[in-house]
């Protein structure tokens, strides 16, 4: 059992893949937005990589443990402490009843994954112990961790010292400029060949109003082809309306003139266009980045999109380990 | 128009958006629900999930199980096999909802709107003036008229998008514009030509004009309908609004509330489009009740 001190800004336990088999019925996946390093957390600690750990944001709480486990934290560099002393990232440690993990704010990437052998011990939620904050279904009482409430630890065993070789973590060195992989469509031929050109020569910048749902971009006007500007009037009256359609995640939907991209907690469906998809394996660098930190997107076909997935899962292996 | 082939769009490496019209129609969206009842019975390897929508499909599938083309050839097949539409019969619930029309929640929540947000036409009021309707009163006649179709589900656990069956029930209303911040839970609203519960106090756009004390969804799964699922409805589902009085109304939310409440759907008919449209043909469109 571990008692929460502090919860962070929004701490909240996930898993991965998440709550698959339930969009249609509007439920996202949820779990975690940076899964590259999450997984890494969990091989750590000797779980399972989709077990259920803690999604950290921007801000990490203060936890303390009730009994013996073994802990390991990755992804954004939270400045992690135990009792005030350095506690080293991408590593398992042991820790003591009675001690406390700190995680501070942010110093590189925003988003940080504490794994405890065993995992988190929550009731699964149609298959997933994922938050999903917005209905209250999930996780700790459906939401983000509040002080004073109690983590249940499952039984695990694992081995203290082990880390993740430099080569198999994700780069989270705090740069504001990130490359960001995007396939055009679904709805590609909405916009105009200028609209294209614009997207991947300029700069977006990512708005302080972004989060599990959606990462909205500030950037120049879009354009528009005859499919969005001469349409039949079920569709709509701006361009970038369209009759309600599934939305797929990661997708680059154009809100009127406010391109968001939605991301693991976003909605399964609406009435906007999708001219461009960020794929899975770019999701990390979503993930890591802060609000004013520029997006430059790189046009990238479905074969390659693949292969970026599974070059991360590849390394998403114990032969990361050592 | 309903395509004869349909366009398959890519979505980054989880996602294939199946294109299989541009219209919002009952036939269009019946395509759609043939189509995604055939994938699923089929069982692809590594298609994962469906979301059908009005005239699309969005496929998720494991690009390590199978790849985009295979997607392609094989939900394309699926779609020409269907040959005419006429001869499709697909299963259908008919779920009943006793509902409060003119009720004093969506009321206050107007009144809300108007003193926080914008001045605005009551809803019940803009529904009667748009629609060419006499009063309230025909309001709730044209409204509770006929069975709706759930034509799709999803933006929020539990939502679906409610097409009226019957023409001459039709009800058509512009969005509120700015959206409301709130809206009543399970108040009922009609946007564009379609209608929808609110499965919960949510943002909203709809005109709400009735509430009904029936959930649609319940993360508890408390009562007998969540059981399998903690969203009721179905693709496929028709639904029928019961107009009832206040004390009907307070009956069934105490059931609710105490956990005993059973919703009343019946299971045991096949919608047949060829008798659907049959039928069409025999009523007169513009007609109201």
């Amino acid at each position: 059992m571990i008692s929460v001190i502090k919860p962070g800004l929004e701490t909240s336990v996930q898993d991965w893949p998440g709550r698959i088999g339930y969009w249609e019925q509007g439920f996202p996946p949820s779990g975690p937005f940076d899964s590259w390093s999450f997984r890494l957390a969990n091989l750590l600690v000797g779980n399972k990589p989709g077990e259920a750990g803690l999604e950290c944001q921007f801000m990490g709480p203060t936890l303390r443990f009730e009994r013996d486990a073994v802990v390991a934290v990755t992804g954004a560099d939270m400045v992690p402490t135990l009792d005030g002393m350095g506690f080293e990232m991408w590593r398992s440690h042991k820790i003591k009843a009675g001690q406390a993990l700190t995680l501070g704010p942010a110093r590189k990437g925003a988003r940080a994954y504490i794994a405890i052998a065993g995992g988190i011990d929550v009731p699964p939620v149609l298959g997933s112990r994922s938050t999903f904050h917005m209905a209250g279904i999930g996780g700790i009482e459906g939401h983000a961790l509040k002080a004073g409430q109690s983590l249940p630890v499952g039984q695990g065993t694992a081995t203290p010292g082990r880390q993740v070789k430099l080569a198999a973590r994700p780069e989270i060195g705090g740069t504001r400029d990130w490359q960001i992989e995007a396939v055009r469509g679904p709805n590609d031929d909405w916009v105009d060949d200028a609209a294209h050109q614009r997207f991947v020569t300029v700069g977006w910048k990512l708005q302080a109003r972004s989060n599990r749902t959606g990462y909205r971009l500030d950037g120049p006007e879009w354009t528009f082809t005859e499919r969005a500007t001469n349409k039949r009037l079920e569709h709509g009256e701006h361009p970038s309306n369209v009759l309600d359609h599934g939305y797929p995640v990661g997708t680059v939907n154009l809100c009127g003139q406010t391109p968001i991209i939605l991301v693991v907690d976003a909605p399964s469906t609406g009435g906007f266009i999708n001219p461009y998809t960020v794929p899975s394996g770019a999701f990390w660098k979503l993930a890591q980045a802060k609000p004013n930190d520029t997006f430059h997107f790189r046009v990238v076909t479905v074969d390659q999109a693949h292969e970026l997935r599974r070059a991360i899962d590849r390394l998403c292996t114990p032969a990361s380990l050592e | 128009m309903i395509y004869d082939e349909p366009r398959f769009l890519p979505g980054g490496d989880k996602f294939i958006e199946m294109e299989l019209g541009d219209e919002m129609s009952f036939d269009c969206n019946f395509l759609v629900h043939s189509v995604a009842a055939l994938i699923r019975q089929a069982k692809i390897k590594g298609i994962v999930e469906l979301v059908p929508e009005l005239s699309t499909i969005m496929i998720s599938y494991d690009g390590d199980q199978i790849g985009f083309a295979d997607v392609v050839r094989e939900v394309g097949a699926l779609r020409r096999s269907i040959g005419s539409l006429e001869d499709q019969e697909l299963d259908s619930r008919l779920i009943y909802f006793p509902v409060l029309y003119v009720d004093p929640w969506t009321r206050a929540c107007y009144d809300d709107y108007c003193a926080k947000i914008a001045k605005k036409e009551w809803d019940p009021e803009l529904l009667v003036r748009v629609n060419n309707l006499v009063d309230l009163k025909q309001l709730i006649r044209v409204h509770s008229g006929c069975e709706y179709w759930v034509a799709a589900l999803g933006f929020w656990p539990g939502l679906a998008s409610h097409m009226p069956l019957d023409p001459r029930c039709v009800l058509t209303a512009p969005k509120y514009n700015p959206p409301r911040t709130w809206t009543p839970k399970q108040a009922i609203g009609v946007g564009g030509g379609l209608c929808a519960i609110y499965p919960d106090q949510t943002p909203g756009g709809y005109q709400i004009f009735a509430r009904t004390p029936a959930p649609i969804w319940e993360p508890t799964q408390t009562l007998p309908a969540f059981k399998q699922s903690l969203a009721l409805f179905r693709p496929g589902d028709r639904v029928r609004f019961v107009p009832v009085d206040r004390e009907e109304y307070d009956y069934v939310e105490r059931k609710v509330g105490e956990g005993s409440y059973q919703h009343v759907i019946s299971d045991f008919q096949k919608f047949s489009i060829k008798r659907y449209h049959a039928w069409l043909a025999t009523i007169d469109p513009k007609e109201r009740f």
